[in-house]
């Protein structure tokens, strides 16, 4: 490493199950050097410790350059789904003990004699009753009885409790009562973390908040281990640089708070995918677009509208349903690895099974030998057999034939190239499947998907972008440069992102107290947020809050989400809030309804600390490109020669028409008839249908 | 397969996705509980003959699983349709049983393509008021269907998209919500626009002929697969009874009755053996035909059988039915049937009694029969005005089925909605909730456990509440036991329970509070499978830890001993050999009390009683049914509160008065019930 001027970058980090993936920003010239290194599931930080070197070195930094690190790690999410957590105690107001045994009373499905519920994080007879029970308003109608908290204590002692979780009744509004009865077993229970619920996420809802709380201290221990052993490996490289964790938000948060609050960043891994198609979208000038992950088991879907992505408080781990306002991703139909196969009826079936990436599609060679939708690109010659995630695996195209020789045999398609045919029936019907579920998605928003670009990464994304695009009646994909270390370079380009919850119940027609109570509300939260960010780090610019209402008319049962301007947080004006209630309510339903008082029921703030942004460097322009080969592909019943492009020879300007494939080293785009790609200043290929502007 | 089996395959998602996304329209645009949290509405597309073949995919959308809606009830009434009408009605009687209850209003929306119809839009909900005599519109006492709300036959709600405003005026003044059923019911044309669109979108893509085409497809193979699943069922004929507690108006037991006759994949079932009309509305407007309330378990069979079946209609093409008048599932104009989902749920028993017998080892048990629904009505502490919140809806447990237990504190047999969160309860309600957990010791015993019930305790704080109780059951008859099996614990009421003061209760529609009252409600479990004597005393010694049996029950239910030291070995394998193997029943094991009223009124002598009841005129059956059973058990308890054998004393005394009032009813010319037939 020759003598220069000091480097300034970022570097993020995405660890997932099979793959590292890093990504350095240099900040000045906006370069990025990316690399992937092979997960030690074992020891999860390890190839953080071996990757780290060679990205450094691919760069041409220092590790004394590197002046932020942002991480993510699957880890969580993976421990909650296999119940891998700690051994947790959980504290209950009295008569609530059936509180995870009940949930909500419902289940996943209805329609099978054989369904089985969810097993509980904490098991009933880890479950302990006190008698301490406060009312909605406060009263207090029962106290612990002397010595009622220690007997506790020595009874989570005696099970081998490695973390209790205090959980008590109506503790989101007055939260004092929880807080007792936790000190005095915190005084009994050296060195056992104990955390109330309340203090983690107090929002109404008994179920929802104890399971918050509960899986914070699941996945505790587990994170914490794993930050030690993160930090003292980076470290180790020589990099002194301040460590983020990604959050399920679309944000990051400090490394102390993601030890305190481990739940905030359960679900960041596709979260960070979301950010990065969005910011990268954004640098295109396309802020209103469908993001489209789609890898080897699932297909991961968002929204972005406005340039603003959506959120949800209804998202699961697994089985278990999480309140928490998370970037709102959900799983559609197909991945490359999903099953094709024929009912006993001859229809024509994709998934639900998938091959996964063990033993994988059959072509994989690694003993899979039910065909996949994988084996279909093959087949169909989307992908070439030599060219496979560059070339570094060779496909068995021999092998996926003849799977799909005996699809097409029991699904009745015959004829020549009938396994071709076959293999073109199945991404008809998984193409269908996806695109319904995509425009189920949107219509969930009242929203027409036409109005949407598709944002295409993950292996298969690119791959089958335009048959999705064209079937869910979309105009135009982006495909950006490097798609699969996208969620490390999400990473980057997040902010530093926090929700707040209050759930205090306000009847906005008595004016003088509703204001005085949203004036306190909102002042609180503000403090404790601005006082949050301050301590994560001096990156940092001015806090940025956005607060939301959830409304509605008295007696209704349901809410609706009004956010709230600047002005009206800061000077809360009943009447106003009120007037902007009913523009919600009128836009949604057609009608206001001015006899109704109206109701506050939970009060939201998110606090930013914005990051300076990375600046994505430009790209050579290039116009013309020429095909770097021809590739029999068969399209719309018969073969076609479409000539192959190399991703790394297109520069700004590039244009090709369709059919056309372009291939680069993590994923393969198919172009069709009809449809040209044109890439812009940043390295993004557009394609739209000839005729529409993208 | 006309369309090959790829086409088949996309236009069947396709279709479905229609039917999500006006599923999605209502569930957004609706304002009221019954559709935003309860999910009690349906949506579909149906084909020219009135037939579904588009339904959600989703099932947890729509808390609704039957789709057997003889939608033709309402289109065939109406003939000038044209391109922007939407027809509907709420009543049963002139719609031949569409709409099951004056709560549903059901509206059809014409499809047209090219000046032709191409497929019929559908949706009902469930609006919170129709009017009639009590608050909600529905309640087990109402004794006809006038009682029960105003009355709306099949007429144009919309002409050429212009909306009939006649109607709406009627319908608003009749309503105690006028405002919330506004909000449903133009949610409800939403969601048929939504349809229509959707339908164009597909037909724009696909050709309408691929539209019409798939139409019959998609139900010739959903029919296909149900009958290779249905298959499994060994030919023959099953017959399969069980009771409603009573009648809510009076003390007497009624009984559904099965006989299925299953050929070939194909599944008859004859009701002429279920007992006469009842005076109460836990009557059923079938009108004579097949209903989606008879097929509930058979089409879950199927599904659990073959998960990928495409829901429509073309399901129930395997199955027929013999449905003669006169019977509790065949309401006749004017019966009230707002309760008619409580006689469909014993119904389901029935028919799942059936499916054990005929395939023991992919069935599971019942589920714990009773679905119970709480309201409080008080009085606003500031202004004194009456409030009227849903409290809780309450939970049995789940059937356990062979190689494992039912589900604990749920149960989706036959609603799938959300419970009602204890924070949002208190702080609506003047109430505090002192108990919310699992019932221990209600699940059916067996060598597979029947899951638990819930169990919740109210304390009322201000006096002068109403609680409102729906869907009461399973008190004096509990949930059948399986192979082996015990009954599961019976459904329980019981008024400041642990005071002094504690009192027992029975079945009820309505009961008034005064502040410091507690009401627990005890849901029954689920039915066991197998002797509980052969289960692993390990599973027994979990289910201990976890609370779901008690000590005395581990013992007494599961011949377990347990010390605080733990399972004691020795003594459970000594008590369980000793144990009188007469109690274990070879297939069901219905429980004392129903073995108490059987001594009496066998099957042969109630189907000769119904055969004569059915001779009279209507008019007269309710009354001297009733004189006949007054005449042999004079001191019915009412259920729960008395043991039915006490009652009927010596059975062969009680089966002489039987036959002595039968004989006075119609005569001597009776033959003996044990030779009729």
């Amino acid at each position: 490493m020759g003598k220069r001027q000091s480097q300034r970058c970022r570097i993020g980090i995405d660890v997932g199950g099979t793959f590292t993936d890093f990504v350095l920003a240099e900040m000045e010239s906006g370069a990025l050097t990316r690399f992937k290194e092979a997960s030690v599931p074992s020891d999860p930080s390890r190839s953080v410790e071996n990757g780290l070197p060679v990205l450094v070195e691919r760069a041409g930094v220092r590790p004394d350059d590197v002046e932020l690190i942002v991480h993510g790690t699957t880890l969580l999410v993976n421990a909650i789904i296999q119940r891998r957590g700690a051994k947790v105690a959980l504290v209950v107001s009295k008569g609530n003990r059936g509180i995870l045994e009940i949930a909500r009373a419902n289940l996943a499905h209805t329609q099978d004699f054989t369904l089985r519920k969810e097993e509980p994080l904490v098991p009933r007879d880890l479950i302990f009753e006190t008698s301490a029970r406060t009312l909605t308003d406060g009263t207090v109608i029962d106290r612990p009885a002397e010595g009622e908290t220690a007997a506790i204590a020595g009874r989570i002692r005696d099970t081998g409790i490695e973390a209790v979780s205090v959980q008590l009744l109506n503790s989101y509004l007055h939260p004092e009562m929880e807080s007792e009865v936790a000190e005095e077993l915190r005084d009994h229970l050296d060195g056992i973390p104990v955390t109330e619920s309340a203090y983690i996420w107090p929002e109404l809802g008994e179920f929802e908040r104890a399971l918050i709380s509960i899986m914070n201290a699941y996945v505790q221990p587990i994170m914490e281990s794993y930050l030690d052993g993160l930090t003292q490996r980076i470290r180790k490289v020589g990099i002194d640089a301040p460590i983020y964790i990604t959050a399920s938000n679309g944000g990051t948060v400090g490394i102390e708070t993601a030890r305190q609050r481990p739940i905030d960043t359960v679900l960041s891994g596709p979260a960070s995918g979301v950010v990065a198609a969005m910011r990268v979208a954004a640098v295109s000038k396309h802020t209103d677009i469908i993001t489209v992950d789609m890898g080897g088991t699932s297909c991961d879907v968002s929204v972005v509208q406005g340039g603003e992505p959506s959120f949800t408080t209804q998202s699961h781990v697994g089985d278990l349903p999480l309140n928490l306002p998370v970037l709102d991703v959900s799983a559609i139909g197909a991945g490359g690895g999903s099953i094709v196969w024929v009912d006993p009826q001859g229809v024509l079936k994709i998934g639900p099974q998938s091959a996964g990436a063990d033993p994988g599609p059959v072509c994989y060679g690694r003993g899979g030998n039910q065909p996949t939708i994988t084996d279909c690109y093959l087949l169909i010659g989307y992908i070439h057999p030599d060219h496979f995630l560059g070339g570094r695996m060779q496909l068995d195209s021999v092998a996926a034939q003849t799977a799909l020789e005996e699809v097409a045999e029991r699904a009745a398609i015959d004829g020549e190239n009938r396994a071709v045919k076959a293999a073109a029936a199945a991404l008809s019907v998984a193409t269908a499947i996806m695109a319904a579920e995509l425009q189920k998605g949107v219509a969930r928003r009242g929203e027409d998907p036409s109005d949407f670009t598709l944002m295409a990464f993950g292996g298969a994304g690119p791959t089958h972008a335009n048959l999705l695009v064209e079937e869910a009646g979309l105009t135009s994909f982006i495909v950006p440069p490097a798609s699969s270390t996208f969620c490390a370079l999400g990473a980057i380009l997040a902010d530093v992102k926090r929700d707040y919850v209050r759930s205090q119940h306000i009847l906005l027609d008595e004016c003088d107290a509703a204001e005085n109570a949203l004036l306190e509300i909102f002042g609180g939260i503000q403090e404790e947020a601005a006082a949050w960010i301050k301590q994560e780090g001096d990156l940092l610019g001015q806090p940025q809050f956005t607060a939301t209402l959830e409304m509605r008319y008295a007696g209704q049962a349901f809410d609706l989400q009004v956010p709230l301007p600047d002005e009206l947080r800061t000077h809360p004006q009943p009447a106003a809030i009120t007037e902007l209630f009913h523009r919600i309510h009128e836009r949604q339903y057609g009608f206001r309804d001015l006899d109704s008082a109206t109701e506050v029921m939970t009060e939201r703030l998110r606090v930013t600390g914005r990051i300076t942004p990375v600046t994505l460097s430009g790209v050579e322009k290039r116009a013309a490109p020429e095909p770097a080969t021809t590739r029999r592909v068969f399209n719309d019943g018969s073969f076609l020669l479409a000539p192959v492009f190399l991703r790394r020879d297109l520069g700004e300007g590039a244009t090709i028409a369709g059919p056309a494939i372009v291939e680069q080293e993590d994923s393969t785009t198919w172009i069709l008839p009809g449809w040209s790609a044109r890439v812009d200043q940043i390295g993004n290929m557009l394609v739209a249908a000839n005729g529409k502007v993208g | 397969m006309k369309l090959g089996s790829a086409l088949l395959e996309i236009m069947s998602k396709k279709v479905s996705a229609v039917a999500d996304e006006m599923a999605l329209t209502l569930k957004r645009t609706s304002r009221s509980t019954f559709v935003k949290e309860a999910g009690d509405f349906g949506v579909g597309v149906a084909d020219l003959n009135g037939r579904i073949f588009a339904w959600p995919s989703d099932s947890t959308v729509s808390g609704v699983s039957s789709i057997f809606y003889p939608i033709e009830g309402l289109v065939d009434a109406i003939s000038d349709l044209e391109p922007g009408d939407v027809i509907g009605t709420n009543d049963a009687y002139t719609s031949q049983g569409l709409a099951t209850h004056l709560s549903d209003y059901h509206l059809v929306r014409p499809i047209f393509h090219d000046d032709r119809i191409v497929a019929y839009g559908w949706c009902f909900c469930h609006f919170c008021d129709v009017g009639g005599r009590v608050p909600g519109s529905v309640s087990p006492t109402n004794l006809e269907i006038f009682q029960e709300g105003l009355r709306v036959p099949p007429i144009k709600l919309v002409r050429r998209g212009a909306l009939n405003e006649d109607f709406i005026t009627i319908f608003t003044a009749n309503s105690r919500t006028p405002d919330l059923n506004m909000g449903d019911f133009k949610a409800l044309l939403a969601a048929l626009r939504t349809g229509e669109q959707k339908v164009e979108r597909l037909i724009a893509r696909h050709g309408v002929e691929t539209f019409m085409a798939c139409q019959e497809e998609l139900q010739a193979y959903s029919e296909a697969k149900a009958r290779d699943v249905l298959r499994a069922l060994p030919d023959g004929v099953y017959e399969f009874w069980d009771y409603v507690d009573d009648d809510m108006v009076t003390r007497i037991p009624f009984r559904i009755r099965l006989k299925v006759t299953i050929r070939d994949g194909t599944v008859h079932i004859d009701l002429t053996g279920t007992d006469p009309q009842v005076p109460g509305s836990l009557n059923y407007p079938s009108m004579g035909q097949l209903r989606s309330g008879f097929t509930r378990r058979l089409v879950t069979f199927i599904c659990t059988g073959d998960k990928t079946i495409p829901f429509n209609a073309g399901i129930f093409r395997p199955f027929s039915v013999t449905n003669p008048p006169g019977h509790v599932l065949h309401a006749e104009y004017p019966d009230a049937i707002s309760s008619r989902v409580d006689t469909t749920r014993r119904l389901n028993d029935v028919m799942n009694g059936i499916l054990l017998k005929a395939v023991p080892d992919r069935m599971a048990a019942p589920a714990g029969g009773a679905s119970v629904t709480l309201v409080l009505s008080e009085h606003d502490p500031r202004g004194g005005q009456q409030i009227v919140n849903v409290l809780q809806s309450m939970r049995g447990g789940m059937g356990a089925f062979r190689g494992n237990d039912g589900v604990d504190a749920r149960d989706v047999s036959y609603v799938n909605m959300k419970n009602q969160r204890l924070e949002t309860i208190e702080g609506q309600s003047g109430v505090i909730i002192r108990d919310y957990d699992v019932h221990a010791d209600s699940g059916g015993p067996g060598q597979w456990r029947g899951g638990v019930g819930q169990m919740m305790t109210v304390e009322a704080r201000r006096d002068g509440s109403t609680l409102i109780i729906q869907g009461m059951d399973r008190i004096r008859f509990p949930g059948w036991g399986v192979f082996g099996g015990r009954p599961a614990a019976p459904f329980r009421i019981v008024l400041n329970k642990g005071r002094p003061e504690e009192k027992e209760l029975s079945r009820l529609d309505r009961l008034d509070l005064n502040a410091g009252d507690t009401v627990t409600i005890m849901m029954p479990g689920g039915s066991g499978y197998g002797d509980p004597f052969e289960r692993d005393p390990e599973a027994v010694m979990d289910d201990l830890r976890l609370g779901f049996v008690t000590r005395a029950g581990a013992k007494r239910d599961f011949g377990v001993v347990a010390t605080n030291k733990g399972l004691n070995r020795q003594a459970t394998e000594k008590f369980r050999t000793t144990r009188v193997r007469q109690n274990v029943r070879a297939e069901f094991d219905f429980g004392s009390e129903r073995e108490a009223w059987e001594r009496v009124f066998d099957d042969a002598t109630l189907l000769e009683l119904n055969r004569q009841l059915m001779t009279l005129p209507r008019s007269q059956r309710f009354d001297k049914r009733h004189w006949i059973f007054e005449q042999v058990v004079p001191d019915m308890p009412a259920a729960g509160m008395g043991r039915v054998a006490a009652a009927i004393g010596d059975p062969d005394e009680a089966r002489a008065r039987l036959a002595d009032a039968m004989a006075k009813v119609f005569g001597n010319s009776t033959e003996s019930p044990a030779h009729s037939r």
